[in-house]
């Protein structure tokens, strides 16, 4: 006893939570050991009675006035009674025996009688416990009910945290299926209780409480059955909030005004015994106009549908007030202006449809959906002439008719023949163009209805099987085909519009579907129709090319872009399509020469030959019975095959006439190689579309060697499997589903570039100019790099680099300087992994990087190309685990015989043009090696200090230097290029930081100095100023003596030294502040001689025009970045100068220096 | 600063793609959904004139462009109007034909001439000589000096044309009105729009 009163005292004097639950663990604990013994109970219950004997005492006065005296007794008794309820929370469920939980109710529920003060949130608590007691009866429910509903009017008065509580442990009542039994059987129907539940809480207003009191509400009239008047007292108690929003300051309890939405919602469509009030109810509120916004709206639309979807028996609860929501909803479709209020009234209209269709298991009478449609239907009719209205009556219709099959197959044979009766009379381009919108919209809902037929009740796709099909089949002819005939004669804007409806509507009937008797699916457009809307499409792909300038009126080529979407949807269901379109496209090409073409047929032909490859290859065609009857059994490579075989029987085009250059010069051979390119890469995008790329990547099954098959096929195998002349067994088993098409797709174009490869080294060498040969080397590297490293390794790549697929190595010395290209092409797709055997000791790699050609009297560019293969080929080394392994060893003999050939030439009188060309190489060779950080390159650093110094061949060393950390399409991951992240600040550490002692005047003499300048800024300005950020310093120095000493640098260095210079400005213009007088100086000598130098020569230099862009650059942000009192002294002559710069002959330099100018025109 | 009784409450707004540009003149890219890969497959071959040996690639491709008239639109199209929130290429006050410019003969520091005529909305604007100033505040901004810009009404354009020509074609009439602050703060206004 002294316990229990001691631990009740350090409750109510206790201010934590954890300590107050400590200690009620601790009497709760107490009452468990002792087996919740009637004394120990009895004491622990009567522990509070000082507190309550108080208020017993003075109840009524403290009731009635609340006396300042009591406050402080309140809210001890309130703590008091918290200590019983806290027990109770820690207290074992199974210990309070049935009789002790009885009086504890009683306890508890009487003080919702007395004590409105400090009692209720307490008692509720322990009520909520109490409840959860295994001793509870059902009974005992309903007397806390009934005492808690005598809290009346002063419910209202609670805390919102108390009548949290009470909702909480309302909730658990209600919904118990013991104490709803016996609530129903102690009230009966009349649910009298309900009544007082509905008083004591109809003032509501905090969210959150609001939440569980929707609750309870959806619950009373769900899993009750209150009789009629009870049903429309509960309607009145929640219908009150509707519409319900929430002010945004009120949000942070973490509801939403959503949530409040949903949750009254759910009240409303909680049982179809509310429909009679429900629907008259939310249809007054819609149709009160104006005074509607958006939101409330939607509010509305959502909650009918959300009520029509959960209503049962919609004879009883829906059919009945079909007219008048019917009636109300038409005009926010008909005369509605809001995307989102017309698109949840069509959703109501559907969820109506569905719900008179049955559900998946039951179906109901067909009457009631019919006569629904009929309604819709009898009332939109007129206005499916009427013009302004076609658009909406189409929407409302086709969206009843289409929400289910059952719907379309009885009435929508009456809404097609109600369009085509419209299309007779059409009253304008845009009528016309409304009724095919609805019209494609129909057919669009129906081939969603045959696809999704095996979801719904098996009736459905019954019922699609005797769908009536006349008025489908007629489409074509009458409406489509007149429609086209109609409007393609004169060409307008709107006419326009209307045939790329048409084109749109055309696909869409290609690809319908309809269901056999057998249930299998067929083509629903006879072969003969089908053919006839793929000439209709072809012809319109290829009018361009019958076209000249003169008869195309506009640019718009948005029709021909419909046609070509058009017809790859025609093509993935009726396969012949495409083959058609090939056949015809390329007839058409092979019938012109295009040896003097105008620049507007080359564009024709250029886009002709683009769509044929996009129509071809960016979709994977689909496997329809009948989409390929009569013609070779269906592959899903069958398009691609057709599109390349194709692309490859065009090339070379007939250009006879031209001499061998002007063939060169020709670019419509160059269109066909791109448009095979661009085939390959719609086809790539098309697999990882439709597998997803991860399958792709993890999609390797065997390691054959696929080049060597090759060897067994002829050359002109990819034609021969268009023309059916040849199968593969591989191919013709491929399912539609199986990600393998994609091998077989690499394998194909691999079979491809070794064909190019093949004609190349082989054909008439008049057709390969270097345009072309880079085109098909780049279409190598795009399918090799999509090989795996295994699948390389096995087709031996590498080798082939060499050898081109001829199966010989191809000599240098041959016709086409461009022919290295190919191997160019080869090497860049490669894994490093793959290419290990070239590196042997006296291999390959090391003959190729180590022997340059002799290339002075050679083409100027294949010195680029043998640069950029010996770069790869110095990248792509892959290190072995030990440094004294044979192949690192290579790369270490290649390297230092670069270097001594550069000391040799340093120390020699070497031709310049020759020393050109092995420095560019030799350059090439290093950054392939700076890229992967290489150690052996640091061995070079003397060499090169060396050869920077030389006078002889200092100056082109020291400008190529920018080579080693250039950016590189050959140094990019994709390629598998070894490329270290931070190898820029490594080469720059390295070389570049090694020069600068050497780059101030010294007893090198100043021009060595201005070499080493020229080197340090060639490589500095290819990296980012985070690489040299710590030596701004010292590089400030270096830029202003360039600019100062301009007269004796070359425009490129010029260049380099501007541009770190805009970037030091970018990022630490700080540093530049005592540096200013000369940088402007240097920035204005820069921009006035280098326009003297433009506007005396008649051939302009580009490095010139860079040149002043950037120094007016760097001017233009100087006045940015620095406060007046350093600018006012230049200003002036700024101003001047910049004004003069206004008037360069080049339009981007004149931007620049009008930013400038405004820029300093502010300084004042 | 937008009145709030403007001259002419209802002016023709133009489409800002009706209003002529540089862009519309070149040859317009490929559109459509089988470009996607255009400057994949028909980019120019990788290699660069031997003459660039830095490692870099040659830079954007720049070409000499004389200025002329479709320039001198640009930079006054975007100047806004006074009373509406719109610039005056929309309202089609300034017109690309309406600008003449007579570029310097052979020595290119030599003067050169622009005349340009402007139609107000309606011919008894009373904001036109404040359009006229803020023209040339404009273009005197972004000219070089050897430019001498002459501002006018389009004939017949204008109930009291000779007036406001008078009064732009005063030099020191200009200078003054560029004096007065009240004035000045409407041409900042006027320039706020203006790009480069």
């Amino acid at each position: 006893m002294a316990n229990f009163k001691d631990w009740a005292l350090q409750y109510v004097l206790a201010d934590d939570e954890p300590l107050q639950f400590e200690i009620a663990k601790k009497a709760a604990k107490e009452i468990e050991s002792s087996n919740a013994s009637r004394a120990t109970v009895g004491n622990w219950a009567a522990s509070v009675q000082p507190w309550m004997s108080r208020a017993q005492a003075g109840d009524d006065d403290l009731m009635e006035d609340g006396d300042d005296g009591g406050s402080g007794d309140i809210i001890a008794r309130a703590k008091a009674l918290g200590f019983l309820a806290g027990t109770l929370e820690a207290l074992d469920k199974t210990i309070l025996r049935t009789d002790q939980i009885v009086f504890l109710v009683g306890f508890f529920g009487s003080m919702f009688s007395y004590d409105h003060k400090a009692g209720i949130t307490a008692s509720t608590k322990a009520l909520r416990q109490l409840f959860v007691m295994k001793g509870f009866k059902p009974d005992m429910g309903v007397k806390m009910l009934e005492d808690v509903c005598k809290l009346k009017e002063d419910f209202r008065l609670q805390s919102v945290v108390t009548r949290l509580e009470i909702y909480e442990l309302f909730r658990s009542l209600v919904k118990d299926p013991s104490v709803s039994s016996e609530l129903q059987h102690k009230y009966g129907s009349s649910c009298g209780f309900v009544v007082d539940l509905l008083q004591l809480c109809q003032h509501e207003r905090d969210p959150r409480n609001l939440m569980l009191w929707f609750d309870i509400i959806a619950s009373l009239v769900a899993d009750y059955s209150p009789s009629e008047e009870v049903t429309g007292e509960i309607f009145k108690a929640f219908s009150a909030y509707f519409p319900i929003s929430l002010k945004s300051s009120s949000t942070r309890i973490g509801i939403t005004a959503d949530d409040l939405k949903v949750a009254l919602r759910s009240c409303f469509a909680a049982h179809q015994r509310l429909a009679p009030l429900t629907f008259p109810f939310l249809i007054q509120k819609l149709d009160q106009g104006d005074a509607v916004t958006v939101a409330v709206k939607l509010d509305i639309l959502r909650t009918i549908k959300a009520c029509v979807e959960s209503y049962e028996h919609p004879q009883a609860s829906l059919v009945p007030y079909i007219g008048k929501i019917w009636g109300s909803l038409k005009y926010e479709v008909r005369n509605g202006e809001v995307k989102e209020t017309i698109d949840a009234t069509l959703d109501v209209l559907r969820a109506i449809a569905d719900k008179l269709d049955g559900s998946k298991t039951q179906k109901l009478e067909a009457s009631l959906l019919k006569g629904y449609i009929d309604t819709v239907f009898k009332d939109c009719k007129e206005d499916l002439a009427n013009p302004t209205y076609t658009k909406q009556a189409g929407l409302l219709v086709m969206t009843v008719i289409t929400a289910n099959i059952r719907g379309y197959v009885l009435e929508s044979a009456a809404l097609l023949d109600s369009i085509r009766s419209n299309f007779r009379q059409p009253k304008s381009p845009s009528h016309t163009r409304d009724l095919l919108l609805i019209l494609n919209s129909i057919l669009k809902a129906r081939l969603e209805l045959v696809k999704n037929r095996g979801q719904g009740h098996p009736e459905d796709a019954e019922q699609l099987k005797t769908e009536p099909r006349a008025s489908l089949d007629a489409l074509f002819h009458d409406i489509y085909l007149s429609t086209w005939t109609a409007k393609s004669s004169e060409p307008s804007k709107e006419n326009t519009e209307v045939l790329k409806q048409v084109v749109q509507g055309l696909a869409l009937l290609v690809s319908q579907q309809t269901v056999q008797q057998d249930g299998q699916t067929s083509l629903l457009c006879s072969g003969e129709t089908c053919s006839q809307i793929c000439t209709l499409l072809i012809q319109t792909l290829i009018k361009g090319l019958t076209l000249s300038s003169n008869d195309k009126e506009t640019n718009d080529s948005s029709l021909e872009e419909e046609a070509q979407l058009a017809l790859r949807t025609v093509g993935l269901n009726y396969t012949q399509a495409y083959e058609e379109f090939a056949r015809t496209a390329k007839a058409e090409i092979k019938k012109r020469d295009w040896a003097n073409a105008s620049a507007y047929s080359l564009e024709a032909l250029r886009d002709l030959l683009f769509r044929l490859a996009f129509v071809g290859c960016s979709e994977l065609p689909h496997n329809v019975a009948g989409g390929s009857a009569g013609s070779k059994p269906f592959s899903p490579l069958q398009h691609f095959i057709t599109s390349t075989a194709t692309l490859l029987e065009l090339f070379p085009l007939s250009v006879a006439g031209l001499s061998a250059e002007a063939h060169k010069e020709s670019p419509a051979n160059s269109y066909v190689i791109a448009a095979l390119h661009a085939g390959l890469l719609f086809f790539r995008d098309a697999c990882v579309a439709k597998y997803g790329a991860d399958a792709l990547v993890a999609f390797s099954r065997d390691d054959k060697n696929w080049v060597e098959e090759f060897g067994g096929f002829s050359d002109d195998w990819i034609q021969q499997l268009k023309s059916g002349e040849a199968s593969d067994p591989t191919l013709s088993s491929l399912g539609e589903e199986d990600p393998e098409v994609y091998r077989q797709f690499l394998r194909l174009s691999l079979f491809i570039v070794r064909y190019l490869y093949r004609s190349a080294t082989a054909g008439v060498q008049t057709v390969w100019s270097g345009r072309i040969l880079s085109q098909v080397s780049n279409i190598a590297a795009f399918v090799i790099r999509n090989l795996d490293e295994k699948l390389q390794i096995s087709c031996n790549l590498a080798n082939e680099a060499f050898t081109l697929f001829s199966g010989k190595d191809v000599a240098e010395g041959n016709a086409s300087p461009f022919l290295e290209l190919l191997t160019r092409g080869v090497l860049e797709g490669l894994w490093p992994g793959a290419m290990a055997e070239l590196y042997n000791p006296g291999g390959i790699a090391e003959n190729i990087m180590c022997n340059p050609p002799k290339l002075e009297d050679r083409h100027s560019h294949q010195r680029e190309i043998r640069a950029s293969v010996a770069l790869i080929l110095a990248n792509k080394h892959k290190m072995g685990p030990s440094t004294s392994d044979p192949e690192s060893q290579t790369m270490k003999k290649v390297l230092g015989t670069w270097g001594d050939q550069l000391k040799a030439s340093a120390a020699s009188d070497i031709d310049l043009g020759a020393f050109e060309s092995l420095n560019t190489i030799a350059m090439h060779i290093f950054a392939g090696a700076v890229a992967r950080q290489d150690r052996n390159v640091l061995d070079l650093v003397p060499v090169l200090k060396e050869a920077i110094a030389s006078e002889h061949v200092g100056d082109i060393v020291s400008r190529s230097m920018g080579i080693l950390v250039t950016e590189s399409e050959l140094l990019l991951t994709e390629n598998h290029a070894v490329v270290r992240r931070f190898y820029k600040q490594w080469a720059y550490s390295q070389i570049a930081k090694q020069f600068y002692p050497l780059a101030l005047p010294s007893e090198n003499g100043p021009a060595a100095a201005t070499r080493y300048r020229a080197a340090i800024l060639s490589i500095v300005s290819n990296c980012a100023f985070s690489v040299y950020e710590a030596d701004v310093e010292p590089l400030l120095r270096l830029l202003i003596t360039t600019l100062g000493d301009r007269g004796n640098v070359s425009p490129q260095q010029l260049v380099a030294a501007l541009e770190v210079l805009v970037e030091i400005l970018a990022n630490e213009p700080d540093s530049l502040k005592s540096h200013l007088k000369a940088v402007i100086g240097g920035a204005i000598g820069v921009s006035e001689e280098s326009l003297s130098q433009s506007q005396a020569s008649s051939k302009k230099d580009p490095n010139q025009t860079s040149a002043r862009k950037l120094a007016l650059q760097a001017l233009a942000a100087i006045p940015k970045k620095f406060e007046e009192r350093y600018l006012l002294p230049h200003a002036l002559r700024l101003q001047r100068v910049l004004a003069m710069a206004c008037g360069d002959p080049v339009r981007e330099v004149r931007l620049v220096a009008r930013l400038a100018r405004g820029n300093w025109a502010k300084v004042k | 600063m937008q009145r709030d009784n403007p001259d002419n409450a209802n002016p023709t707004i133009l489409n800002v793609s009706q209003l002529p540009s540089r862009a519309q003149k070149r040859a317009t890219a490929r559109v459509g959904s089988d470009s996607k890969y255009d400057s994949v497959v028909l980019s120019s071959p990788y290699w660069r004139d031997a003459s660039s040996d830095d490692g870099r690639e040659v830079r954007e491709e720049v070409t000499d462009d004389a200025l002329d008239e479709q320039e001198i639109y640009d930079l006054i199209s975007t100047v806004s109007d006074p009373e509406h929130p719109h610039t005056l290429g929309e309202l089609n006050v300034v017109r690309l034909p309406d600008i003449h410019l007579t570029p310097p003969r052979d020595n290119p520091r030599g003067l050169a001439n622009i005349l340009v005529e402007l139609t107000p909305t309606i011919n008894h604007c009373s904001l036109a000589t404040v359009i006229g100033l803020a023209l040339r505040v404009r273009l005197e901004q972004a000219l070089p000096p050897n430019y001498r810009i002459d501002i006018r009404m389009k004939e017949g354009s204008h109930a009291q044309d000779d007036q406001v020509n008078k009064q732009l074609a005063d030099k020191e009439r200009v200078a003054a009105a560029l004096e007065n602050d009240t004035l000045g703060g409407v041409v900042e206004n006027m320039l706020k729009t203006c790009a480069l």
